[in-house]
């Protein structure tokens, strides 16, 4: 492939799944770029996630569009990425009169946003899943799935590392540098090599989630960012292969993902102002626990495993959240150079692990305008490396079983 | 709630070793006190972390002599009557990048290309997958955390491919029968499945059930077969994964 002149070079604070695609994405659009994470790749929010691959059906109801970028994203990560997914589908089912009254609304909210959503009889649904709670009143079958949270997204850094993409983990930013206005680098901390030093970038933007008021701070820019933690626990044996919900708005422990050998539940959520002193509450392992043996009754006699809690981000509801621009309904990118007189600096906040791969696709569109290219975006077509790829090159390539073993 | 010493190892530093003391409950675990440490304490200890459950495989240490995943050894359940302190170092048989991280590159240097990381599942075995679905899948066992290398005998001593990327081969191979003649090659020599000693340190060691060790004793008798079949003109398999044919 004949070298071409670098856009521009992008420096991308964050190591999360949001970080990981936008440096993929950047790099097919000719653009030179270096991620910066200040500890181990997907070590804050992204890592934690229990894992479920969204159809979309948990947001139909709410918002269409939200469900229709999710069903769209899962077809487009099986055929990108298809060994990150354990693709078996998830089950709604229905636990009392109120849940099986919402199931009419639930499935055509569904079918409105393009995701196949269809009622199966209670005995087969049994058969797909015997542990289920056998007094379910209805279920409804949807294309759910599992991701590895740690391997998806190492499926987008190796393959921007072999595409030219610098990664530097360990290394915390301490300073953003602006020269005249402008935003010009970051002033990292090499932890390993106990050293600071300077990044020069044309643009840098934080993709840092719960922790983005924190570099927008750096940048003396006042960003409200509200950190909202919740809780998961997962048991020591994998008691479903398809993820099973409750059948009702979404609510606190509703969701059984199977993942590995585990089954996980999921998840409270409460507010906090410190992303980083976040504890697991006590409380949340007896509450969750209980709820997942509403689903599977099988849950609360299973060996505990492990509990743990990850920092969603959530937009605050000041002006400059609000006038930022809207790239999806749960998901923002912010130009600072348009909300704070700062340009050569974005934030990123929301979104979810799901829609990852559109998130760096709207953010690389964002920031191909304010550089005034058209590049399209080539990420939904093409196939991303193994996740051993990213430190052997040789392991590129990941092949399914060809036969039937276990 | 009480209060527990840690004792860290921060190898690159004048200091060596680190103490600090974390309040724990009878939940926290090792990678939880890390986290305390780094939020209250000293903002630049490094290790690495990323799931918290023992699915990414990240947070392998050496615990009080023993290695293990932080994230999911309570610190309850250490022997504190006996070690007083919980003594944290780095998995050897990594390179290392500062305090408790290492860089695991070596141990992918010798698993094999092309393998997926999809299995069947065997849960609830006898349960009907919807039409969608041919057949439950998950994703394998081994989690690529390296404490079955980190305890193995025979790495120190001589060139040896390593329990991982050994027990890698062997679940490729009983997906993917057809790879026998590309794959076997690679692992009959002395620095393969022929290396092992038996301690079995690795299946004792590993924290998601793979048992290396007998993943390993599997490999050999695929390896004898094949061997076998070589020597009597017969092929391997037909490298589809199709029945094995006389030449």
């Amino acid at each position: 492939m004949a070298v071409r002149k670098s856009h521009g070079h992008v420096v991308i604070i964050g190591g999360g799944g949001t970080g990981a695609a936008i440096l993929h994405d950047l790099l097919l659009r000719g653009f030179t770029a270096t991620l910066v994470e200040r500890g181990e790749l997907t070590s804050g929010t992204t890592g934690r996630h229990h894992g479920q691959l969204h159809s979309g059906a948990r947001y139909a109801v709410g918002d269409r569009e939200i469900a229709r970028e999710c069903m769209d994203e899962v077809r487009i990560l099986q055929r990108i990425a298809p060994e990150a997914i354990e693709m078996n589908w998830g089950l709604f089912v229905a636990l009392n009169e109120e849940d099986n009254a919402f199931a009419p609304e639930f499935i055509a909210a569904c079918q409105e946003s393009g995701i196949p959503a269809t009622e199966v009889p209670v005995a087969q649904a049994l058969q797909m899943e015997p542990q289920l709670n056998p007094a379910i009143l209805r279920a409804v079958k949807v294309p759910d799935g599992t991701i590895d949270a740690w391997r998806l997204p190492l499926h987008f850094f190796a393959t921007a590392r072999a595409n030219g993409g610098m990664i530097k983990t360990f290394t915390e930013v301490v300073g953003v540098i602006r020269t005249a206005g402008r935003v010009t680098g970051v002033r990292v901390l090499d932890h390993a090599a106990q050293n600071e030093y300077d990044i020069a970038a044309d643009l840098v933007v934080s993709a840092t989630g719960a922790w983005a008021g924190q570099i927008a701070a750096l940048a003396g820019i006042a960003l409200p960012v509200t950190p909202a933690p919740g809780t998961m626990v997962a048991v020591k044996k994998r008691l479903n292969n398809m993820v099973i919900s409750q059948l009702h708005p979404a609510g606190d422990g509703d969701i059984v993902v199977p993942q590995r050998g585990l089954s996980i539940i999921g998840s409270t959520q409460w507010q906090t102002d410190d992303p980083d002193t976040v504890e697991v509450p006590a409380e949340d392992i007896t509450y969750l626990t209980a709820r997942a043996a509403q689903l599977i009754p099988a849950f609360a006699s299973t060996p505990f495993h492990a509990a743990w809690t990850a920092c969603r981000p959530l937009a605050g509801s000041s002006g400059s959240v609000e006038d930022g621009r809207k790239l999806s309904r749960d998901f923002l990118a912010i130009d600072h150079g348009t909300t704070d007189n700062t340009p050569g600096l974005i934030s990123i906040i929301g979104g979810k692990a799901t829609v990852l791969r559109a998130m760096g696709e709207q953010t690389v569109d964002m920031i191909c305008h304010l550089f005034g290219i058209s590049e399209g975006c080539v990420t939904a077509t093409t196939p991303l490396m193994s996740h051993r790829g990213y430190y052997n090159p040789a392991l590129a390539g990941e092949r399914a079983p060809t036969g039937g073993a276990l | 709630m009480k209060t527990v010493r840690f004792r860290i190892a921060r190898p690159q530093r004048a200091e060596q070793w680190q103490e600090f003391d974390v309040p724990v409950q009878d939940h926290t675990t090792v990678v939880d006190s890390l986290e305390w440490i780094r939020a209250h304490l000293d903002r630049t200890l490094m290790y690495r972390h990323s799931c918290h459950h023992g699915s990414c495989g990240t947070c392998g240490m050496v615990i009080n002599g023993t290695s293990a995943l932080a994230c999911t050894t309570r610190v309850v359940d250490l022997d504190l009557e006996t070690d007083q302190v919980v003594t944290v170092t780095p998995l050897p048989t990594m390179s290392h990048i500062g305090d408790l991280a290492v860089d695991p590159t070596p141990l992918f240097r010798h698993f094999p290309a092309a393998a997926g990381y999809l299995r069947p599942s065997e849960a609830n075995r006898g349960s009907t997958p919807p039409e969608e679905v041919p057949q439950y899948k998950r994703f394998e066992n081994c989690i690529e955390c390296g404490l079955c290398v980190s305890v193995c005998p025979v790495i120190n001593l001589r060139e040896f491919m390593g329990p991982a990327a050994l027990a890698a081969y062997n679940r490729e191979l009983e997906k993917n029968p057809g790879r026998s003649d590309e794959l076997l090659p690679q692992v009959e020599g002395a620095e393969g499945a022929a290396g092992c000693d038996r301690h079995l340190a690795c299946s004792a060691a590993c924290p998601t059930g793979v048992y290396p060790a007998k993943q390993i004793v599997q490999l050999r008798k695929k390896i004898e077969g094949w061997q076998k079949n070589r020597e009597s003109g017969t092929t391997g398999s037909a490298g589809d994964g199709s029945p094995v044919v006389p030449l």
